[in-house]
């Protein structure tokens, strides 16, 4: 199947996006944040809207929709005393109906629009790769650079903030990542898929009980193998890729609950 | 045996939220080496105090200086470690180590990128040393007895070589066995290592013998053994309750 240049791209833009969602994913998840990826989804699918409504780069507009939100969400969450469930859940369907208003005044791109619900990792273009390329390593690097200071805030935050770590600014950096991360996700898996792929190779991984690291270490690999899998699958059995590759996580999951049943 | 500057110095602190006063004019001075107790009832403001001091919520009106400078320009917080109340429940599936969650108390004094270096090893692995941890520095956090996990937080915090060390209920969920055994590491810890100690308690009668200073809060601050601010035991039993007879007691030893 790698005798395609579509193939190619498909699977290094896979690869790529398992990786970022991954390794931000197990901060998601220690933070108790789950929910905040659907949420950004939501809101990056507005962002999309607008671009295919004003003839904008979806992609970019999704990034900026995402982060925009992200903040937003942030800013809800610190300087108001609101559950931080019930803002997630305003954001995530006021992100959906927003988007279905905007999808419904400009009328004729509801093929487009599906491509970015679902994914399309067959139309990945030279573009989306270096975007994904440039984008994605500044997100790594951020958050590779960070990670102890994140790591102690995941464990404790008020410790954290008393030990005299910059708590505030790098909640912010981390939720801005994430939205890049989501952004930057949509063509390969999806709005409706991308949670999943960042939250359950997590989840998977903390069943095996081990140091940070590690855990780190084997969500990833789950998240490629599901990756190469999913998309090996999809290939031969002409099954959508996005929910095949999700599909493959939630089979380690279930792998791992049952290996480490005590 | 006192420095001139105290460690805090806490003028007319008040608290007030949605109109419910919290802590009212409250000032009191922790001096260095001290090995001080604050007591008090439920509701009382004893933890609020402590998180006022760390800079966790800001008061109403009234100063706190630290190092004699004011919070909000004190930037040298690794001199103060802090084991709050909820440590003993810790989620189990949290993936750390005894090691990881040791060595986060040298996090803050490295940045962006930077390893952990030959003195941070030193430092954690000294810290795990007095808190009688480093035999297991590879458990899983979540896998302790509330006793191991109370000093690996300690651990923690000792691993940035605070000055002062402050402690909300350190014995919330440790069996009265490890009780024992964790207020003789804290009272070595003062006497060694001349570590500044503050601590939150309702184990009054396991310690009232070894502490220097018990504050007595109640929204005020109402202490016995010390003349200058002290109030009678009478009002202290009127504003106190049921603790009253113990503190009175604890009174006339002195």
């Amino acid at each position: 199947m790698f005798e395609y240049d579509f193939m190619q791209r498909a699977f290094l833009a896979g690869f790529i996006i398992a990786t970022l969602a991954s390794i931000s994913g197990s901060f998601v998840v220690l933070k108790r944040y789950s929910m905040m990826t659907e949420t950004l989804a939501h809101s990056a699918l507005v962002g999309v809207a607008v671009g295919l409504f004003a003839g904008l780069s979806p992609l970019w507009m999704a990034v900026i929709m995402a982060i925009f939100s992200a903040w937003l969400i942030e800013y809800l969450r610190s300087s108001f005393h609101l559950y931080s469930d019930a803002i997630l859940a305003i954001f995530l369907s006021g992100g959906l109906a927003l988007a279905i208003i905007i999808v419904s005044l400009g009328g004729a791109f509801n093929n487009s629009l599906f491509s970015y619900l679902f994914g399309s990792i067959l139309a990945v273009n030279e573009d989306d790769l270096i975007a994904m390329g440039i984008f994605g390593s500044i997100s790594l690097v951020l958050l590779l650079g960070f990670s102890k200071e994140l790591f102690f805030i995941a464990y404790d935050e008020e410790v954290a903030r008393t030990s005299g770590i910059k708590v505030k600014m790098l909640n912010y950096l981390l939720v801005t990542v994430v939205a890049v991360i989501i952004a930057l996700s949509i063509r390969v898996v999806g709005t409706l898929l991308i949670g999943a792929l960042m939250v359950i190779p997590s989840i998977a991984a903390l069943q095996y009980r081990q140091g940070f690291l590690k855990t780190v270490l084997i969500s990833l690999s789950f998240a490629l193998s599901s990756v190469a899998i999913g998309m090996t699958l999809s290939y031969y059995y002409s099954l959508p890729s996005g929910a095949t590759i999700v599909m493959c996580v939630i089979g380690f999951f279930i792998i791992s609950l049952v290996v480490n049943k005590r | 045996m006192r420095f001139a500057l105290p460690i805090f110095d806490v003028a007319s602190l008040s608290l007030q939220i949605n109109s419910q006063v919290i802590l009212d004019s409250l000032s009191l001075k922790i001096f260095s080496g001290e090995y001080d107790a604050i007591i008090g009832p439920n509701g009382g403001g004893k933890t609020t105090l402590i998180r006022l001091l760390l800079g966790l919520e800001k008061p109403t009106s009234g100063t706190i200086k630290i190092f004699g400078k004011n919070i909000d320009e004190f930037k040298e917080w690794h001199k103060i470690g802090y084991v709050p109340q909820r440590a003993s429940h810790v989620d189990a599936a949290f993936p750390a180590t005894v090691l990881d969650v040791v060595k986060m108390g040298r996090t803050a004094k490295r940045g962006f990128f930077a390893r952990y270096s030959a003195e941070d090893a030193a430092c954690v692995e000294d810290a795990m040393k007095k808190m009688d941890v480093i035999d297991i520095k590879n458990k899983m956090v979540g896998t302790l007895s509330g006793g191991q996990r109370q000093r690996v937080m300690i651990a923690r915090a000792l691993a940035s070589k605070p000055e002062v060390l402050i402690l909300d209920e350190p014995n919330t969920g440790v069996d009265v066995a490890s009780q024992q055994r964790f207020y003789e590491l804290l009272r070595k810890l003062n006497r060694d290592e001349k570590l500044t100690i503050v601590f939150i308690t309702h184990d009054i009668g396991v310690i009232a013998d070894d502490i220097q200073r018990l504050f007595t809060i109640n929204r005020k601050l109402l202490t016995c053994n010390n003349p200058k601010e002290a109030i009678s035991c009478e009002d202290m039993s009127r504003l106190y309750g049921v603790d009253a007879h113990l503190l009175s007691n604890h009174h006339h030893h002195h």
